[in-house]
């Protein structure tokens, strides 16, 4: 067990004051309690005011209540032919696409996007986003990650928009075409 | 060749690591020193080892081995030799191996300087730092591969051939033969490197990154061996100082190159977007923080013993975690990578090691060898202050966990719908705690250990607080009015007043001690003071960066405008005039870009030309990849930061563009440098004992000092 050392007994002036401890406990406790309390308070109303429902197309088009509803995230997989870019307006460039619902618990993520885009009977939802930039990565078969709402007309109206282009970077197994020569 | 030299190396260094673990607890356990030394030594030899192993790889890297499937997915023939250096992190197995040999690198480093001073605890470190290593090495051995090649398996009765990816030679038979695939259809069909990845800063960030993370390592296994030794004096804790500066440098300039990248590259004009693996890197760092300032008041006044076992444990065990969520596919991120099969592996290992490591340190506890040497905290002091700081960290880690992991798998786990929290929750719950560190940051320096009066703490106040007002007038009169913002930029400005106004008179005190002028008694002051002084600096860069942060977030603004060739947009007091496009330009490594030549200018003078553009790369599937990259005017009072975001070819006098005005940001990056030269002298050890009585120092002194 380390010690104080003499040059700390000097710093150190004496402790021993039995009135002062019983009040600085409570004030200890309470101070503590009121600090506690505003973080939890902090933490509980923003997680109300921020939170967004993560759900697929398919999800969103069957409740009703979505339509003029609150903010939400979406998940599903861009159809490339559908993609416009609209910069009539110069100073409110419009980007507009249409995604394909991507069902939940896939096995590989570049496959699931690729039939979900190319699955004729896969629930669509047209998406609108209001002054951005053109995204690099909106292209056929990516994954769209989308924030907003849903608006009376069915058009999503979107303030976020994440893409992933998961197939092309990352894949696991060899590809069958290397088969091809030997 | 090189796949098998690889391959052997690493699974020798597998082998190395688990003798090493067995082998030092063995030694303390039954007391044999040749145990020990040998353990010492197997782990030793894990770096050349590891070493070995990354040359082996950079090595096929470069010579353009596509049959290894890691070359053949982040490199292709147009690749220029120096991203296929960096390629060597480019991608999950890469940059696996990678993290191995830096633990191992930090292993070897503890044992050259620790070795001998801590025999007790260095057998129980080592044994920690290889079960760890252990782990990660295996994971690349069994599950990630670096090394595994592709292969053409031919059926030979109907010749039928199919490609499969193997690490070892897989077994031909009667009717099966492996044939190696021809070098021209991999080369053809070799990926290239992710054209994000694409980018000076991702030479530095990867590493420095994985040196911060991996550097808390070695608190970790000091502390575990204090724990599993029962040395639990202050001798971890000193021997651990300088590694966990270290490594808290090393993860705040991963953090902050980070943070360049983003706005270099991802195009959105900013820097920091609360997104979970920037999160998963940021909440180390808060417990770093943390740790950091509390064992101050072990040493100083021998309290907050659990505690700060607590935050070690803490630190390294969100280094793990943060690991595990960014490369399972937990999360869905912009920067994550894909989903893979080590997942579970690192689940099972970040929560067997976060509990051995509570239970280690439950144990200690209720055996009642971890009491805090003093009781009683005195309202005003400095140990009450650096608890309130500690609150201020460990809350914020809170939140920032909760809204990056807690929330979106807890709902999903409990209501079957998986909420996420985004930018808005993390600003607002953020900020107050922000400010609160900001005000401790001000006020803690100029307290004392055990007790100060309110009447000296009021006087030591003044100065400071003064300056404070009067910047509040500057900032009224130059036309900052919203009260957010003159709030933040005061708070912040006080914390930089007092660490002013204390360095200020401590070179005084020295002056009127050693008749020395300013600038020499300022050097010697830092020289003797480091850990003070060096702090102190690393306040001064918080300061800057938090001024950074305010002007950059408060008040950017932003526009969008589709211009015709001639045409003029004025923003924010600025003339930017589209002057036309250089489109298909094509580079040396095959890509082809679009630049348009912009001209600003300000007050009728022309200060810049901006070239923003897209670089679009052709993809060995015949798709093709764009990437914008902005161009910007930076300037210290504010970046004018230019994208190309479209233009049509069929109308090539016309395109669109988003400009950006950022205040300040250039401040984040300024304070950035300012944190590293302190935590630098914070790091290197003070050259003798202080003394007394400083003798006068000649002209000559001064330079050795």
């Amino acid at each position: 067990m380390s010690s104080i050392t003499a040059w700390e007994k000097d710093q150190v002036a004496p402790s021993a004051r039995p009135k002062a401890k019983f009040n600085a406990r409570w004030l200890y406790l309470a101070g503590g309690l009121l600090l506690f309390s505003a973080a939890a308070f902090l933490m509980i109303s923003g997680t109300v005011s921020g939170a967004r429902y993560f759900i697929t197309v398919d999800e969103l088009l069957a409740d009703n209540s979505y339509v003029g509803g609150g903010t939400v995230r979406i998940t599903g997989v861009v159809i490339g032919s559908t993609i416009h870019y609209d910069t009539s307006n110069a100073n409110n460039p419009v980007i507009t696409f249409t995604i394909a619902n991507l069902p939940d618990g896939y096995a590989d993520l570049g496959t699931a996007l690729h039939e979900a885009a190319n699955n004729p009977d896969a629930t669509t939802l047209p998406i609108r986003v209001e002054n951005e930039a053109m995204p690099d990565l909106l292209q056929h078969e990516a994954q769209a990650i989308v924030t907003g709402r849903l608006d009376e007309n069915g058009v999503f109206q979107a303030d976020e928009l994440l893409l992933k282009c998961p197939s092309r970077f990352q894949e696991d197994g060899a590809e069958p075409s290397l088969a091809d020569e030997v | 060749m090189l796949a098998e030299l690889g391959l052997l190396a690493l699974a020798l260094t597998f082998a190395a690591a688990l003798y090493a673990v067995v082998a030092s607890v063995l030694g303390m356990l039954r007391n044999l020193p040749r145990w020990t030394v040998s353990g010492r030594n197997a782990a030793l030899l894990t770096t050349p080892l590891l070493l070995l192993s990354l040359i082996a790889l950079l090595t096929a890297l470069l010579g353009q081995e596509y049959q290894i499937s890691y070359v053949h997915s982040v490199s292709d023939p147009q690749t220029p030799t120096f991203y296929r250096i960096t390629a060597l992190w480019g991608s999950q197995d890469g940059s696996l191996l990678f993290w191995s040999f830096t633990m191992s690198l930090f292993t070897a480093g503890a044992i050259a300087l620790n070795w001998r001073t801590q025999p007790r605890l260095m057998p129980y470190t080592i044994a920690v730092m290889m079960a760890t290593l252990a782990f990660f090495v295996g994971l690349s051995l069994f599950l990630e591969n670096p090394f595994t090649r592709y292969w053409v398996q031919e059926n030979t009765l109907t010749g039928e051939r199919t490609a499969i990816e193997s690490a070892l030679i897989p077994p031909a038979s009667d009717t099966t033969l492996i044939l190696a695939p021809s070098e021209a259809v991999l080369a053809r069909t070799a990926n290239g490197l992710n054209p994000l990845l694409r980018h000076f800063g991702m030479i530095i960030h990867p590493p420095m990154l994985y040196l911060g993370f991996v550097g808390f390592i070695v608190p970790f296994a000091f502390a575990m061996a204090a724990l599993a030794s029962g040395n639990l004096s202050l001798d971890w804790i000193k021997v651990t100082r300088q590694w966990t500066l270290g490594a808290w440098l090393f993860l705040s300039l991963g953090l902050l190159l980070g943070g360049r990248w983003a706005y270099d590259v991802l195009g959105w004009g900013g820097y920091w977007g609360w997104d979970p693996v920037e999160n998963a890197a940021f909440l180390p760092w808060l417990m770093g923080t943390a740790l950091l300032h509390s064992v101050m008041v072990q040493e100083r006044r021998g309290m907050l013993k659990v505690w700060n076992m607590f935050l070690v444990i803490a630190t390294f065990t969100s280094v793990i975690f943060g690991t595990f969520a960014t490369r399972s596919g937990l999360i869905e991120s912009v920067h994550s990578f894909a989903r893979s099969a080590i997942g579970l592996p690192m689940f099972l290992f970040w929560s067997s090691m976060t509990l051995i490591s509570l239970t280690l340190l439950f144990w200690r506890w209720s055996r009642g060898e971890l009491k805090d040497e003093r009781q009683n905290v005195h309202p005003l002091s400095r140990e009450t202050l650096f608890m309130l700081n500690n609150a201020v960290f460990l809350t914020l880690f809170v939140f920032i966990f909760w809204g990056s992991f807690g929330a979106p798998i807890v709902s999903e786990l409990f209501i079957g719908t998986e909420i996420s929290l985004g930018i808005k929750y993390f600003n607002q719950v953020t900020a107050p705690l922000f400010a609160i560190m900001y005000l401790l940051m001000g006020v803690a320096p100029l307290t004392a250990w055990g007790s100060t009066t309110a009447r000296k703490l009021g006087g030591l106040l003044l100065i400071p607080l003064g300056l404070t007002a009067a910047t509040g007038v500057i900032l009224w009169v130059t036309g900052v009015r919203s009260i957010g913002g003159l709030f933040g930029y005061l708070l912040v400005a006080f914390a930089g007043f007092v660490v002013l106004d204390e360095t200020v008179r401590g070179v005084r005190a020295r002056m009127r001690a050693t008749r020395e002028n300013p600038l020499v008694a300022m050097w010697n002051l830092f020289g003797r003071g480091r850990r003070r002084y060096g702090g102190y600096l690393v306040h001064v860069g918080i300061v800057v960066i938090g001024i950074g942060v305010i002007g950059s977030t408060l008040y950017q603004q932003e526009t969008q405008r589709t211009m015709q060739i001639g045409e003029t947009l004025d923003f924010g007091g600025y003339a930017l005039t589209f002057n036309g496009i250089d489109s298909g330009q094509i580079a040396v490594d095959g890509r082809i870009l679009d630049i348009a030549r912009l001209s600003l200018a300000r007050n009728g003078n022309v200060i810049d030309e901006l070239r923003p553009r897209r670089d679009l790369f052709l993809q060995a599937d015949g798709s093709a990849m764009p990437m914008t990259i902005a161009a910007a005017h930076s300037t210290l009072e504010n970046d004018f930061y230019v994208l190309l975001v479209s233009w049509q070819e069929i109308s090539p006098n016309q395109a669109t563009f988003k400009v950006y005005i950022n205040p300040l940001i250039n401040l984040v990056w300024l304070g950035g440098l300012v944190l590293i030269i302190g935590t630098v002298i914070a790091t290197t050890p003070a050259p003798a004992p202080q003394r007394q009585t400083a003798s006068i120092p000649t002209t000559a002194g001064v330079a050795h000092a």
